[in-house]
């Protein structure tokens, strides 16, 4: 999912909405995310192209949240509640995910086999 | 006639009343704001001023067009004897706006001014649909800001169709000197003179009682005092939302900014807003009919016709075989889609039981499938035809909104604790936070060294331990704190075992989250790992003064050798100690000694799947904080969180 500065991105995405849960008193997901623009894109095992630096979701903790709502190894976060996480720094991201006073997060995710199923689809 | 004056009369007296409540508040609010020394006090209590004067505005209207509507229809009924006006109206939902945010334009010459104070307005939003008024809380904002966030959910209850909601957005300079009177000129001119030229220049105009309103001058500092003892919120955005900007999503939309640069209040918009507005129709979560039918498919066997009780909600007629399924959650025996696509007519009477029956067609995939649907006498099969006619015209009316359930969200009342007062500030986003404070570290690092050499004396120390081989001595010095065995604070809920293993037990790299069972640890050697030391028993926070800048003190540390090779961590032991095989040794003292290529990538990678081994546990915030921190300052880590 390669980008050109300055032109919008345009991405086949499916929406998941994922439940916090609540374990004492943190709210937890139950997903790991790897990337972000102050990382070094090369080291990402799930992007295609090598110089994306999106927000990746690395591991689904099974049975949680996140795999419940139907998140999956490998997709690229592009949106939480309305907040953009294609150009965000490691940090912020995570910040974003982990509000307290939030228990839904909407995420807008992209993953190949959208694209695919949607050019499969238009033949 | 007698019913309908008794319910318009019911709804003037609602309406009063609300009335009187409002003004009440008012009064109240007007005490309150005249009393109030605080700032913050007056802004909050001249919000609550604006939002029941809003209300009141809206009720008297709204009292207005009934007493009108009560006149026409007089009059219509004297005119003609109208049947009942029998227009279909489609039925009410609720409507949810939240997560409403507001990006902001700061001028680059804004975060770099150093000179006079952080300009700050108060702003909120006043959310309007029809006689419904909501405020959401108020929010301070700054040039450290790059967004207002207003973190209200609001729901309208009685929402209609074609609903217009609108958002208005109002603000107050936070700065201005509300106490009468005094506006000292010698003050404005010392500010103006330390001003730049420019702005010294609006103040003085704003002063100067030649210059035009007041109110207006650009003067972002002193003013006049307005009208209302007390400050005075101005609108600074509108907009207008209807149902075409429902959408189970976030979107942005476009606002209308009144006021510019030179108004006290201004605050420099991007000029949009950016929120989440979801609608849930009645006919969508709510029975519209039920009632028991009878169900044939065509196609299907010509003469069996099963049993059940139907009921229309949302996109399907749901077919239970008995009515009290429902309440026990028994998944109906079948569902036939009631949406867009479906057709329904009204077929001939059946020539058994002279009973006229519905079919419901809809296409599955291609397929047409038909049902036939009968009730038991003919008046019921009207009450589900008309049944059927209202969720179609309730359908066409809500449009999108009924394709599917849109959740809305109640705000769960815990919430109000949590929220912290800086929201989303890009600056403090890039401090690292005092748990992790350097002096920490460096703690940890010397306390390493001193296990290590403790290690060094038991004579078991691994291979790599010549790097550490200079004296010990040296890395003591520049330790701020000058105590020596430092005791870490205790955890509040760790029970803390301070006995040292008597074996040399190698831990694997960080999988400290488990549990805050730590005990101070170790004895274990380190195995080296990409990033700075993890500690072994973190202390929730410690507050040191310290002096020395992040830089200062890598470069020291570095000087002695440590630099990219002083990587430790370790495992806190858990607390039955259990010896760890001595293919682990091995396996860590391999990884050390490979350190020195940049082989951290792996690493990096590797240090988060040993959170594997609980996985909804997640270490203290301080541990994580040291570890972020850690894995910031380390460009060759790809860093992964858990959330």
């Amino acid at each position: 999912m390669s980008f050109i500065p300055g032109q919008p991105v345009t991405a086949v995405v499916q929406r998941i909405e994922i439940r916090k849960l609540r374990q004492g008193e943190h709210l937890i997901l139950g997903f790991s995310i790897g990337g972000g623009i102050d990382q070094d894109p090369g080291q990402n095992p799930f992007s295609e192209d090598k110089s994306d630096k999106g927000i990746y979701v690395t591991r689904v903790t099974p049975g949680g949240p996140a795999e419940v709502a139907g998140l999956m190894m490998g997709d690229k976060v592009m949106q939480v509640n309305g907040w953009d996480m294609t150009m965000v720094t490691h940090d912020q991201a995570r910040k974003r995910l982990t509000k307290k006073n939030e228990d839904v997060v909407r995420l807008l995710v992209t993953r190949k086999s959208l694209e695919q199923a949607v050019r499969h689809s238009m033949m | 006639m007698a019913s309908v004056n008794n319910s318009i009369n019911q709804r003037d007296s609602d309406i009063q009343k609300k009335i009187d409540h409002e003004i009440r508040m008012r009064d109240g609010a007007c005490k309150l704001l005249a009393a109030c020394t605080q700032r913050d006090q007056a802004l909050e209590a001249s919000k609550s001023l604006l939002t029941c004067n809003t209300r009141i505005m809206a009720y008297m209207s709204e009292l207005q067009r009934m007493k009108e509507a009560q006149v026409m229809q007089r009059v219509a009924r004297r005119s003609s004897e109208a049947g009942p006006t029998d227009d279909r109206r489609p039925c009410k939902g609720k409507v949810a706006i939240s997560d409403l945010r507001i990006p902001l334009m700061w001028k680059d010459t804004e975060y770099f001014k150093n000179k006079g104070e952080l300009h700050r307005c108060a702003v909120f939003c006043l959310l309007q649909m029809g006689g419904e008024i909501h405020d959401t809380d108020m929010v301070m904002v700054d040039r450290t800001l790059t967004d207002i966030c207003f973190d209200n959910t609001i729901v309208f209850n009685e929402a209609s169709p074609g609903f217009d909601l609108r958002v208005e957005l109002y603000s107050c300079s936070s700065e201005e000197d509300y106490s009468a009177g005094s506006t000292p000129r010698k003050l404005a001119s010392k500010l103006s003179s330390s001003l730049g030229r420019s702005a010294g220049k609006k103040l003085r105009a704003a002063v100067d009682p030649g210059a035009g309103s007041p109110t207006g001058g650009g003067a972002t500092l002193l003013l006049p005092v307005p009208a209302v003892a007390g400050p005075k919120y101005h609108l600074l955005a509108h907009t207008s939302l209807s149902l075409a900007h429902v959408q189970d999503n976030f979107r942005t939309h476009d606002l209308i900014t009144s006021g510019n640069e030179e108004c006290t209040y201004w605050v420099p918009l991007y000029g949009s807003v950016c929120c989440r507005l979801a609608a849930q129709p009645d006919c969508m979560n709510q029975q519209m009919m039920s009632g028991c039918l009878k169900v044939k498919q065509l196609g299907g066997d010509p003469q069996s016709s099963t049993n059940v009780y139907g009921v229309l909600k949302g996109t399907n007629l749901s077919c239970y075989h008995r009515q009290e399924d429902i309440e026990s959650n028994v998944e109906p025996a079948f569902t036939i889609a009631i949406n867009k696509e479906t057709r329904i007519r009204a077929s001939e009477k059946d020539p058994d039981s002279n009973v006229q029956s519905i079919s419901i067609s809809n296409l599955y995939g291609g397929e047409e499938v038909t049902h036939t649907v009968s009730a038991d006498s003919r008046q019921e099969t009207h009450r589900w035809m008309e049944a059927f006619w209202q969720h179609f015209y309730d359908m066409s009316q809500w449009k999108q909104c009924c394709d599917d359930l849109m959740k809305i969200d109640l705000p769960s009342p815990r919430k109000a604790a949590l929220v912290t007062s800086k929201q989303g500030s890009l600056y403090h986003e890039m401090v690292i936070d005092t748990a992790g404070d350097i002096g920490t570290v460096t703690d940890i690092l010397t306390r390493r060294m001193q296990e290590l050499e403790l290690r060094s004396q038991l004579g078991t120390s691994p291979p790599w331990m010549s790097l550490f081989a200079e004296s010990p001595g040296r890395q003591r010095s520049p330790r701020l704190a000058g105590h020596s065995p430092r005791t870490p604070r205790r955890l509040p809920r760790s029970p803390l075992s301070p006995s040292r293993c008597p074996r040399p037990s190698l831990l694997s790299s960080d999988a400290s989250l488990t549990s805050d069972s730590d005990s101070p640890c170790s004895t274990s050697p380190c195995s080296r790992h990409g990033g700075l030391a993890e500690p072994l028993s973190l202390p929730s926070s410690r507050f040191r003064p310290r002096t020395l800048s992040l830089d200062a003190k890598l470069s020291t540390l570095r000087g002695r050798g440590y630099g990219g090779a002083l990587q430790c961590s370790c495992q806190p032991p858990t607390s039955s100690l259990t010896p760890i095989p001595a293919q682990r040794v091995s396996q860590a003292t391999l990884s050390c000694s490979s350190s020195t290529s940049s082989n951290s990538s792996s690493e990096g990678r590797r240090s988060p799947e040993s959170l594997d081994s609980s996985p909804f546990s997640r270490p203290s915030s301080a541990r994580r904080s040291l570890r972020s921190m850690r894995a910031k300052l380390d460009p060759r880590n790809w860093l992964q969180s858990q959330v």
